[in-house]
């Protein structure tokens, strides 16, 4: 990334999250961090660190799909260093359509953030049910 | 690519500790049961595939596209949101700064 751009990032003192689980389709893009884009806290922007210009659209799915509950591996807890006392959070990557109506979220792979240890990684689930596009209005 | 002829019942071994069965045969259904160690990941390739393709999708969407949806989502968010409730930027970036 180029030295603007990583000072920008530096100054604002975001914490840098480590994809310990990549991103299917970006395996080399490790670092990333997690920026709000309004003042709830809904809509943020999940934004590499390794490659300027390059972010995800995220939300926490409970708003929208309030019965999601995916459970994940002892795998996946031993990569993310989860423990009883370990912050986590649950988002899903959107992508947009024109509208919101068009906007679809990925529940067949969300991202787990262990907030203490900043350790992350968008989850394979494959569990039959889960769609990569659902809508998000349903 | 190793070709084997296998019936419903029987099994292949991998490695050490990898054992693929053939459950059942039904049509053109095979059904396979896999026994592997917990940390090896076993997906369905085509779901590899779709997850790829709807990261590629969703990666950098442009910023008046972010823009309208963040407006969206606030107007619908404004009536059921509650005013205390935590989100996810709180905990990793509690200084992150909101652009525009």
């Amino acid at each position: 990334m180029t030295a603007a751009a990583t000072a920008e990032l530096v100054t604002a003192d975001l914490p840098v999250l480590e994809m310990v689980r990549p991103m299917p389709g970006f395996p080399d893009h490790r670092r990333f961090t997690l920026v709000r884009l309004d003042d709830e806290g809904l809509l943020c922007s999940l934004t590499s660190l390794d490659e300027p210009g390059l972010r995800f659209l995220v939300v926490p799915p409970d708003r929208f799909f309030p019965d999601y509950a995916p459970e994940v591996d002892d795998d996946v807890v031993a990569d993310l260093e989860l423990d009883g006392d370990s912050e986590v959070l649950l988002l899903v990557v959107l992508t947009a359509g024109g509208s919101l109506a068009a906007t679809t979220a990925n529940l067949a792979a969300p991202v787990l953030v262990n907030a203490g240890t900043r350790r992350a990684g968008q989850i394979v689930l494959d569990e039959p049910g889960l769609p990569v596009a659902a809508p998000l209005l349903g | 690519m190793l070709v084997l002829s296998r019936r419903a019942g029987e099994s292949v071994v991998l490695g050490e500790d990898i054992t693929i069965t053939i459950l059942e045969v039904r049509g053109d259904v095979v059904r396979v049961g896999i026994d592997a160690p917990r940390s090896l990941k076993v997906h369905r390739a085509e779901l590899l595939v779709q997850l790829e393709q709807s990261n590629r999708q969703a990666a950098s969407p442009a910023d008046e596209v972010v823009a309208d949806l963040t407006r969206a989502l606030g107007s619908t968010g404004g009536t059921g949101g509650t005013g205390g409730t935590a989100g996810p930027g709180e905990p990793t970036a509690p200084s992150a700064p909101r652009p525009e």
